[in-house]
């Protein structure tokens, strides 16, 4: 394996995120190539944690925006600070040159920044993580563009500001809706599956060192058979550590049926998922898988 | 930075174009960033030339999960080439072969190779060759197209996805939103300074379809259902009906946004798969259990179906006819239509046709994609 591979693996290690060697190559060309990573995958892999690791990895500080349908740009890129301004002009009505007045009130330091100026403003490069770009609309897509290929932004008053660092971008997605391809060619892309027996295993031992080796391969095995079924939601990386969080609060050796009973709640969230897995013993989750 | 031979970057670009006739967006951009790659040296280590190109290249799940088969069956195909050439070198030459070259190909690859020539003409797919599988009937294709096939629907119902979803999200911006414009205001000390929209999108349609699933319309439904999961979201609301003998209803099994779920899904739910035909049945106990729900003046109801009726054929016309009074638009979709010389001459079609608002062919992927027009201009 290549050197900067395995010493991104072992970092990420030491930071408690699990790697393999495709992902890190993948983390490795975002930093090399200077382009954004795309990650797609089901909920609860683990994709908004790896930009989090990336930041701590790197010592930088880590602007995350969060997608939701309706942002726009003065949430995510910028807004006059019209309250700054007017003030600017009354202080200065009696000024006579009113063309000088409106070159300052439309100036940077009449700028609100916001997550994506920041992040091209900022000194030293920055990890900015575009949290479930599938929730946006696609004109937020469409502004994205401009950063993603040429990590400027253009503000008709000022014209084009370029990044005084470029910021290592990760966007996320759950698939939620198809992104569009003008995106994805401004991208590198990795798609997140679930993780093998084995790396779970690691997973939870690393997050809970207090779990005993058998209790852990115990939930493993049941989630990972609980994937195979047909479910409204299958549980990802998060859900088997919270359940084991959970176990391991109730003191539990081994998965019983009573306990399956008493705490799938934090494992699965629908009600017809939750019915089905009560209507079987746990014996039929417990069947060996492949690692 | 590490140099890189004529015959390596040669075979890098015809590598891009091997996996963008294999349906990869690449341009320029991605041919760019594979080269510096390789002048970094990354070509060295396979493993690292591989997942780095993984990277670059896929630009989807599909294309992640079949690019390391393409790029092993690719690559292994150079080392082998190589080492005949290597060999060849040493036997009539006796000179040192390439030996950057050679760690590279480092013996990891070791799919067995099949002849060079006929190798070559699977794997030459240009434009003529997408066009004769579009237009290859689906009844037709044989085993050695059936992949080429399926990664070329993945494709063409990929594009036909985001044109749908284009004409769907276009629309003006309409009149202005007074409250939401106030509601801005507030922050900016009460000045109406953004103007928010009221946007006028196009209203969507509500379909049904029913898909016939009967024996002889076996090599057709499987691509006639991942046609109708293409255009699921794409309606304001779509019901899907199966019926050979019986009719099922299979929208609840759509949920899930994993295509390979869904057909699991279908195909563990759907006990009528290749059985006889029923259709004046089926449709008459569509009505009755679901007509009063999914029929109304503003759905679309699809049939696709190849109309070889077993029962009987009044129950048939009847059932079609007043399909056709309760809804807006019917359409019948039926392979057959697309076989050359056919004729709507059966009991059952002869007897539905007058009732229909459009009778088109769905035995190709090309007839497929035309129908994309008259689903949006209904």
């Amino acid at each position: 394996m290549n050197t900067d591979i395995e010493r991104l693996i072992t970092d990420f290690y030491e930071h408690d995120y699990i790697l393999n060697e495709a992902l890190a190559t993948s983390i490795f060309l975002l930093k090399n190539l200077e382009k954004p990573l795309l990650l797609e995958g089901n909920p609860g892999v683990g994709k908004t944690m790896l930009g989090k690791t990336l930041a701590a990895h790197l010592d930088t500080p880590l602007i995350r925006l969060q997608c939701y349908e309706g942002l726009d740009v003065s949430t995510t890129i910028y807004e006059w600070n019209y309250q700054k301004q007017l003030l600017h002009i009354k202080l200065f009505e009696q000024d006579t040159d009113k063309k000088a007045l409106g070159n300052r009130i439309f100036g940077m330091d009449y700028i609100l920044k916001r997550p994506l100026l920041q992040s091209i403003s900022a000194q030293k490069p920055v990890v900015l993580l575009i949290d479930e770009i599938d929730r946006a609309d696609e004109e937020f897509e469409a502004y994205l563009l401009e950063l993603l290929s040429d990590f400027q932004i253009s503000i008709p008053e000022l014209g084009t500001i370029n990044a005084v660092s470029k910021p290592l971008v990760i966007l996320t997605s759950n698939r939620t809706r198809e992104l569009s391809d003008a995106l994805r060619r401004r991208c590198l892309y990795h798609w997140v599956d679930f993780p093998s027996k084995a790396k779970e295993i690691d997973i939870i031992a690393k997050k809970l060192p207090n779990i005993e080796e058998n209790l852990a391969s115990q939930v493993v095995t049941f989630i990972h058979n609980l994937r195979k079924s047909s479910l409204h939601k299958p549980p990802g990386i998060a859900e088997s550590l919270d359940w084991a969080k959970t176990l391991l609060l109730m003191n539990a050796a081994n998965i019983t049926d009573e306990l399956v009973q008493n705490t799938i709640g934090s494992v699965l969230k629908h009600k017809e998922d939750v019915e089905f897995v009560k209507n079987k013993t746990v014996q039929e989750f417990l069947y060996p898988i492949d690692s | 930075m590490q140099e890189v031979t004529k015959t390596f970057r040669e075979r890098l670009i015809d590598f891009t174009l091997y996996c963008r006739e294999r349906q990869f967006v690449l341009g320029p951009p991605e041919t760019r960033d594979a080269f510096e790659i390789a002048e970094r040296g990354y070509f060295l280590d396979r493993k690292l030339f591989q997942y780095s190109l993984k990277a670059i290249y896929c630009k989807r799940k599909e294309h992640f999960d079949r690019f390391d088969e393409l790029f092993d069956r690719f690559w292994s195909r150079y080392y082998e080439d190589k080492l005949a050439q290597q060999k060849a070198a040493i036997k009539h030459k006796k000179k040192e072969p390439d030996t950057a070259t050679v760690i590279f190909l480092g013996a990891k690859f070791n799919v067995p190779k099949p002849p060079r020539e006929e190798q070559e003409a699977k794997e030459t797919v240009g434009a003529n060759e997408s066009i004769r599988l579009r237009m290859t009937d689906f009844s037709k294709v044989d085993v050695t197209d059936k992949e080429r096939l399926e990664e070329l629907a993945e494709e063409l119902f990929h594009q036909m996805s985001m044109r749908f979803k284009r004409r769907m999200e276009n629309g003006n911006k309409g009149q202005i939103a007074i409250r939401n414009t106030i509601r801005k205001g507030i922050s900016k000390g009460g000045m109406l300074l953004d103007l928010t929209y009221k946007r006028k999108r196009k209203e969507k349609r509500k379909v049904v379809f029913i898909l016939d699933v009967s024996g002889s319309m076996d090599t057709y439904s499987y691509y006639l259902l991942r046609y109708v999961l293409v255009l699921k979201k794409y309606f304001k609301s779509l019901e899907f009906f199966t019926f050979s003998t019986t009719l099922t209803h299979v929208t609840p099994m759509l949920r899930s946004n994993n295509e390979q779920q869904i057909l699991r899904e279908v195909g563990k739910n759907v006990h009528s798969w290749s059985s006889g035909t029923k259709i004046g049945e089926s449709l008459t106990e569509f009505l009755g259990s679901y007509g009063s729900k999914f029929l109304s003046q503003k759905h679309i109801v699809v049939i696709l179906s190849d109309g070889l009726e077993t029962g009987s054929v009044t129950q048939l016309q009847e059932a079609v006819r007043t399909i056709r009074r309760k809804c807006k638009t019917l359409v019948w979709l039926n392979p057959l239509k697309g076989m050359q010389g056919y004729q709507p001459i059966q009991k059952g079609m002869v007897n539905v046709l007058p009732h229909l608002d459009a009778f088109e062919s769905a035995h190709n992927l090309d007839s497929l994609l035309k129908l994309e027009k008259l689903l949006m201009d209904v």
